[in-house]
């Protein structure tokens, strides 16, 4: 069997390739999903420190990490699904259906999932 | 001293016929080759500031093209487990469909066993088979070393004489 030859591309399709590849560097360059969120790092960042601190000072019994984990759990749950249209359940429990379906249902992009997962440097 | 943008249209001159064919055997299709080579040198443009020589600028230019496309890949499975499909069975169906396939019908059977190996071993098959790549150079761009490619290719090869015995005998 040959190797090549197999598929082809649009007449001229390479000339005009490299012309609008060449132009790439006067387009703007969007910054990557962790340089967009850092800001609002920053703020929940400050944020956990102000509550930290004021549990110390009042005195506030602290939870349970576990129960500081489900507390986030909610809480991100509730941003993506402010509807509550999903029953939310331990972490354990979860099948991958129902993932799938908490994943569908709260709308992220897939971009997002996977650029924070294999955001690559070179 | 050349400037960035004469290093980036000396890169895209060099590269962009290779990496385009590179990147369209990875993903399949003419119009998905086209949109991820743009973003491929788009990253190229923006990672060139970092690119600081201690690897050659062949192997740089590459990694960045062949890391790309298996992000893409993960993409596509990501977006076809969310709508409860196959993720190999899409890049098949879009060989099937791509009308600038224009090869035997063994040659198109080539492309869909290749397009359901695991992404790792499609990579490997694609660079050594119709990327001509050696083992040394496969190795420098992915930092698996020449034994594990070895391996990776001849399991890749297995499995794909056995996918094309299999679909002769259902024809």
């Amino acid at each position: 069997m040959t190797r090549k030859n197999d598929i082809s591309v649009p007449e001229g399709y390479f000339q005009q390739l490299e012309q609008r590849l060449q132009t790439l560097p006067q387009r703007e360059v969007k910054p990557t999903v962790i340089q967009r969120v850092s800001p609002w790092l920053a703020y929940a960042a400050s944020l956990a420190v102000l509550v930290g601190l004021a549990n110390f000072i009042f005195g506030r019994a602290a939870a349970t990490e576990e129960d500081n984990t489900w507390d986030y759990v909610s809480y991100l749950s509730q941003s993506l699904d402010p509807d509550g249209q999903i029953e939310l359940v331990e972490t354990s429990d979860l099948t991958d259906e129902e993932i799938r379906s908490f994943l569908i249902a709260s709308n992220i992009s897939v971009e997002q999932l996977v650029s924070l997962e294999y955001e690559e440097d070179y | 001293m050349e400037s960035p943008e004469q290093v980036f249209n000396g890169i895209v001159k060099e590269y962009s016929e290779r990496l385009y064919w590179h990147v369209r055997r990875m993903v399949g299709s003419h119009e998905d080759a086209d949109d991820l080579l743009q973003d491929i040198f788009l990253k190229i443009w923006t990672a060139l500031p970092t690119f600081r020589g201690e690897a050659q600028l062949y192997t740089w230019v590459w990694r960045i093209a062949t890391n790309e496309s298996l992000n893409w890949l993960r993409r596509e499975k990501l977006r076809a487990a969310l709508r409860f499909a196959s993720a190999d069975d899409l890049v098949v169906q879009r060989i099937e469909a791509d009308p600038y396939f224009n090869g035997t019908a063994a040659q198109r059977e080539l492309a869909k066993a290749v397009a359901r190996l695991p992404e790792k071993q499609r990579q490997v098959f694609v660079m050594r088979w119709w990327d001509e790549l050696s083992y040394e150079q496969i190795s420098a761009i992915t930092g698996t070393s020449v034994g594990a490619l070895k391996a990776s290719y001849h399991i890749a090869q297995e499995k794909l004489k056995l996918n094309l015995s299999e679909s002769e005998v259902s024809k």
